[in-house]
């Protein structure tokens, strides 16, 4: 099992090089600057002191120093200067973590709570106009933008409430109900989308599983239909859905920016965005690479967890 | 296809099934998946209403009409005017041709791309493969939307552009589908066999393994279509997609479309049903054609 | 003698009565306390630093921690000469017939991190912004210098006593002083700083800027005006999606809107769902307009670019892009918005103004005149920036000019790239938008069409129109200068130097328990908040 970790580890290590190198030279391949942004936020254009600004941003040296520069930086823990905020690009990113984390995880709850019990039901009842119309549901979740949806709630909020959720981050401590509102409804809106999926690969782990003849086997020994298939199908079904959750949490980033967007929260997603359309280099580098940094340790422990559950996986 | 000599039957019968017509095929497939027809049905209106938009539209999708700007839905103008008076009916049929090429054109691309990258490197194996397999996994690393709003911001807005900066993430995913669908086929003895009568290796990779890829091919090619054209919204409405004046659905719900919502919500409703209703078809029929070409994935009868 | 006791009394009461009833609202006393939510559309571009940009982004939510010399009467909605007031400045006066300008300054104020307020602040300033030769700071980006190039030194006599010497009579320097965009920095606190936070003497201290989020200031409890702000705190929301902050406006979540950013259609929206919202629709100082590459062919061509002039019609734009939320004018901002402007009936002579048939008309005859015609098309690209409003102006415009044989394609260039594509000439024509700092001709004039001005997109060069500009310049008296400013005007659009589409109107919506903030016709000058406070 060691041997397995170190192994994937290395890997990851490679493969995050290898990423680095792909952020640093395409953001790089992006026409216009940070200096060229600046100079648009004063409305003119004069060379001399942009080849200034390009000097003392460190950004006139040659990139292959600029990127070994960078790599040095992040190994030493620094996670360098925004180019457009003048402080530590850490000190910009830290208040926003938290909000992203906990709109993912409510999401990926609310994805799991709607897709494990809906899939379950649609394999029991497998064809039946209950399991057809759950499908198509849980398709529209899959099908819907997710800033479409989000737009709509807030229109609708306003429209007939009058009130939309707070616009600056509430902190749960200072009042509860605020901010449970403020991250129930774009949970919802993420969380739906990703729901379809789960409640798919429960489904069809489900049915799967139970076809298998260990089940078949209960069944004609007379057990109970139901807790054949809560003691022994499910447990042998979670294991693809957990993969799954696993590999959500990547695409959800995508729901989150557009999310974060729409409703206005102060997020790291969003704020990548903004990053990039500022060429923001050092916010853009460090952030692509805190994600990739996840993704890649997600799938690492999905696969460890995979070897847990799953008897038969061994990695030796 | 002729049969290697001292090959058991039954393994001729997988490389050579017999097929019935296509009429048979399309029957039987509209009669035990009619889910799946539906979806077929919605992508087909979806093709036909792009390549038939010119003659479709009612207004020229780009003519301002001062007048009657914010117009609901009418005898004339059928789903209602935007911000600048511009019929609604007609700007969502020709972006559903932007759509179409901006989704099928970088699904296509990527996926042809990943396949063929995805072929070469499992019939190569050993190091080549290995070094391909990590490759691949640093582009497949990053979400797929972080990586086309980063391409698309690099490249800058064309249509052009914004089918490549869509198909890029799409690469790694199909390389990966068509390797292990390839792997799976390769080891099949009729492979060995062939090999071992001289049938040189590109003749074998394109005579004899290409063709059982097409199952796995097509239904990835479904697969990535409705996300490509939910990215391609998403990459829209964030302001980095196609530009003007090609209406895209996407941009049409941010531009205006929520400032002027309440009194006219028909300018949300619709580009957003439109986007929804493709995505959905492709799913759709995405799905019914895995659970019919790839019956390792069966998730029902 | 009872009734004439009687006619006394009920003419005292009716006298009394009319006092009380007739008196403006100025007798309602502003109350102090309570903190506003203002909308900011989005992160500052480079945090206070109001000298190293030229955007509403910067100047909007910096404005309560600074103050200027002079500034333009909160009370007053039109700008003009007769509304400056004195903020830091207590009494100015002119010497030698307006050759210097002399400012005697308030004592006993003091800096947000309470160091004294001297002449030293002041000279400082604008001896940074005009590269004075023995500056002791240099800003990183400079977009206003020209503004005091006429300057030749500042001198400080004393503590409290400034000396502008220029180098000719210029009567509108007050004006371009008096702008949101002519603060005055602190001597002791490097340029550098203002980027991540604000020292200065205004009536808000800044207590937090959390990125992206929002801006939070706490009254200035020092601030040289007793009495002064009214408010405790402020709270700039930065909210970067339309639809959102049009829900957040409705909904109370913010109790003033952005300047500049609100619709007609969009005001009317407002008002149906929250009737008791208080609409005043008011000039931003900002136009569309076209900008032709004078330098290459075809737009080298007077004939090509009067035609352009011609086949847009203003009054059409204003409703299809704006559903009639603009005005039509020429290079100065219109009457009664503004000062400047020419009026309706100067306007009917000029290119453009007439009915629209007869105007197409024109076109193609100038067209043909050109060498141009049915068999012969004109194809060229319009660029405009990627930013919905351009883009719909753009659109327009490219139908209109269909219309007269012209075939443009539309390509937007993102922002990073804009300024520098028109400074270095490599586009044929486009569609822009401009806002002028200060509704003065000066600002206007020696930005946009001067020779080898940086903002001159144009490449319009005319002798005989800068000399034009050199004397309304430095025409003190105020009738002379306007008669001036008509011919210059008059002038421009016969040369289709850059011809003028239309000029915004912005319908500032507030909640009705927002009081003392007047909108000013223009989007850049009014964001002081010192005399704006809360009932309820």
């Amino acid at each position: 099992m060691k041997s397995y970790v170190a192994q994937r580890l290395g890997i990851a290590v490679l493969t995050l090089v290898g990423m680095s190198i792909v952020i640093f030279a395409l953001l790089r391949l992006a026409p216009g600057d940070i200096v060229d942004i600046l100079f648009s936020t004063a409305g003119y254009v004069n060379e001399s002191e942009k080849q200034a600004i390009l000097k003392e941003l460190g950004m006139d040296r040659p990139y292959w120093i600029q990127y070994l520069d960078w790599i040095r930086q992040i190994l030493t823990g620094d996670l360098g200067k925004s180019y457009r905020y003048d402080i530590p690009a850490w000190d910009v990113i830290r208040p926003l973590v938290p909000v992203t984390i906990e709109l993912a995880v409510l999401s990926i709850i609310v994805a799991v709570v709607l897709g494990v019990p809906t899939g379950v039901i649609s394999a029991v009842r497998q064809d039946s106009t209950l399991d057809y119309v759950l499908r198509v549901l849980s398709l529209a979740g899959l099908s819907m933008p997710s800033f479409w949806l989000g737009m709509v709630i807030i229109l609708g909020m306003v429209s007939w409430l009058g009130w939309i959720p707070p616009l600056t981050y509430v902190k749960p401590t200072d009042n509860f109900k605020a901010h449970a509102i403020q991250f129930m409804l774009p949970a919802l809106a993420v969380g739906y989308r990703s729901s379809a999926l789960i409640m798919r690969i429960t489904r069809s782990s489900l049915l799967e599983v139970m076809r298998e003849d260990y089940i078949r086997t209960a069944w004609a020994k007379g057990q109970a239909g139901r807790v054949v298939i809560w003691r022994h199908a499910l447990k042998n079904a979670i294991l693809p859905v957990v993969t799954v959750i696993g590999i959500e949490f990547a695409f959800l980033i995508g729901g989150l920016v557009v999310t974060e967007t729409v409703f206005n929260l102060p997020g790291v997603a969003r704020f990548l965005v903004q990053a990039i359309l500022w060429r923001d280099y050092p916010i853009v580098q460090n952030l692509v690479m805190f994600i990739a940094i996840v993704v890649i340790l997600s799938n690492l422990f999905v696969d460890m967890l995979y070897g847990v559950l799953d008897p038969r996986v061994r990695y030796g | 296809m002729a049969s290697p000599v001292g090959v058991p039957v039954d393994l001729v019968v997988v490389t050579a099934p017999a097929r019935p017509g296509w009429g048979t095929q399309l029957g039987r497939f509209i009669r035990r998946k009619p889910l799946g027809a539906a979806g077929g049905a919605i992508m087909l209106l979806m093709v036909v209403t792009a390549l038939l938009a010119p003659w479709l539209q009612t207004h020229d999708p780009i003519a301002t009409d001062a007048s009657y700007t914010l117009g609901r839905p009418s005898a004339e103008h059928w789903l209602g005017t935007d911000h600048l008076g511009r019929d609604i009916y007609s700007r969502i049929v020709h972006g559903a041709w932007v759509s179409l090429v901006v989704g099928l054109g970088s699904t296509l691309l990527g996926s042809v791309l990943g396949g063929i990258i995805g072929l070469l490197s499992a019939y190569a194996g050993g190091k080549t493969d290995l070094i391909t397999q990590r490759l691949l996994d640093i582009l497949q690393g990053l979400p797929l939307l972080v990586l086309a709003l980063v391409m698309s911001a690099s490249l800058g807005p064309s249509v052009r552009n914004v089918i490549i900066a869509i198909s890029i993430p799409i690469v790694p995913r199909a390389a990966r589908v068509i390797r292990a669908s390839v792997l799976s086929i390769r080891e099949m003895q009729y492979v060995e066999a062939a090999r071992a009568l001289g049938v040189r290796h590109l003749r074998t990779a394109f005579r004899h393994i290409l063709p059982n890829t097409v199952g796995p091919f097509i239904v990835l090619c479904t697969a990535q279509l409705g996300s490509a054209i939910l990215v391609e919204a998403t990459l829209s409405f964030l302001g980095m997609g196609v530009p003007e004046p090609y209406p895209s659905w996407g941009r049409m719900l941010s531009v205006s479309a929520a400032e002027y919502a309440q009194k006219a919500p028909h300018l949300v409703l619709f580009p957003g049903i439109a986007i929804s209703l493709a995505v959905f078809g492709s799913n759709l029929l995405g799905d019914a054609l895995r659970d019919t070409l790839d019956p390792r994935l069966r998730g029902s009868r | 003698m009872s009734r004439m006791r009687a006619s006394i009394s009920l003419a005292i009461v009716s006298l009394v009565l009319v006092v009380a009833l007739g008196t403006p609202a100025i007798s309602q006393t502003p109350k102090s306390g309570g903190t506003l939510n203002v909308t900011q559309r989005e992160d500052l571009p480079q945090g206070f630093a109001i000298h190293e940009t030229q955007t509403s982004s910067t100047v909007w939510p910096s404005m309560p921690c600074f103050n200027n010399l002079v500034i333009y009467d909160p009370a007053k909605k039109v700008e003009s000469l007769d509304t400056i007031v004195g903020e830091l400045a207590e009494k100015w006066s002119w010497q030698e017939n307006y050759r210097n300008l002399v400012f005697f300054l308030r004592k006993g104020v003091k800096w947000h991190d309470g160091q004294p307020f001297t002449s030293k602040d002041v000279k400082y300033t604008f001896d940074m912004i005009r590269e004075a030769p023995d500056a002791p700071a240099k800003l990183r980006i400079n977009p206003r210098k020209d503004w005091y190039a006429n300057v030749d030194k500042i001198e400080t006599p004393d503590a409290n006593t400034v000396v502008f010497h220029l180098k000719r009579p210029q009567p509108s320097i007050l004006m371009m002083l008096a702008s949101g965009y002519s603060p005055i920095y602190a001597a002791h606190v490097p340029p550098a700083n203002y980027r991540t936070s604000c020292v200065g003497t205004g009536p808000f201290k800044l207590k937090e800027w959390r990125k992206g989020e929002f801006v939070e200031y706490v009254k200035n409890p020092d601030y040289f005006v007793k009495g002064r702000p009214y408010l405790d705190g402020l709270k700039y929301v930065i909210i970067v999606e339309r639809g959102t902050r049009t829900a957040a406006l409705q909904s109370g979540a913010v109790d003033i809107p952005f300047p500049g950013e609100t619709s007609k259609t969009q005001s009317e929206q407002l008002k149906k769902a929250v009737p008791q919202l208080v609409v005043t629709p008011v000039s931003e100082n900002v136009n569309n307009n076209i900008i032709m590459n004078i330098k290459k062919p075809p737009f080298d061509n007077l004939k090509v670019r009067l035609a352009v002039s011609h086949a847009i019609d203003r009054r059409a734009l204003i409703q299809a892009v704006y559903q009639g939320g603009g005005v039509v004018g020429a290079a100065m901002a219109p009457k009664p918005h503004a000062f400047w402007g020419l009026g309706e009936k100067e306007l009917e002579a000029l290119p453009g103004y007439g009915k629209a048939a007869d105007e197409k008309a024109k076109a193609k005859k100038l067209m043909a005149e050109a060498g141009y015609g049915p068999d012969k098309p004109l194809k060229v690209e319009m660029v405009t920036r990627a930013i919905p409003v351009y883009v719909d102006m753009a659109s327009f415009v490219i139908n209109e000019l269909k219309q007269i044989g012209i075939e443009s394609t539309l390509k937007q260039i993102e922002t990073a790239q804009w300024h520098a594509m028109a400074v270095r000439g490599e586009y044929q024509i486009g569609a822009n938008l401009t806002g002028l700092g200060a509704d003065d001709p000066d600002g206007n004039f020696y930005e946009n069409y001067a020779c080898g001005s940086p903002r001159n997109y144009t490449h319009y060069c005319n002798e005989q129109v800068q000399k034009m500009f050199d004397q309304q310049s430095q025409e003190v008296d105020q009738k002379k200068r306007l008669q001036q400013v008509y011919a210059i005007q008059k002038k421009l659009e016969d040369d289709a130097a850059r011809p003028i589409l239309s000029w915004r109107i912005d319908y500032f919506t507030l909640w009705p328990h927002v009081k003392g903030l007047i909108a000013q016709n223009n989007v850049y000058n009014f964001g002081r908040m010192q005399e704006v406070w809360r009932d309820k």
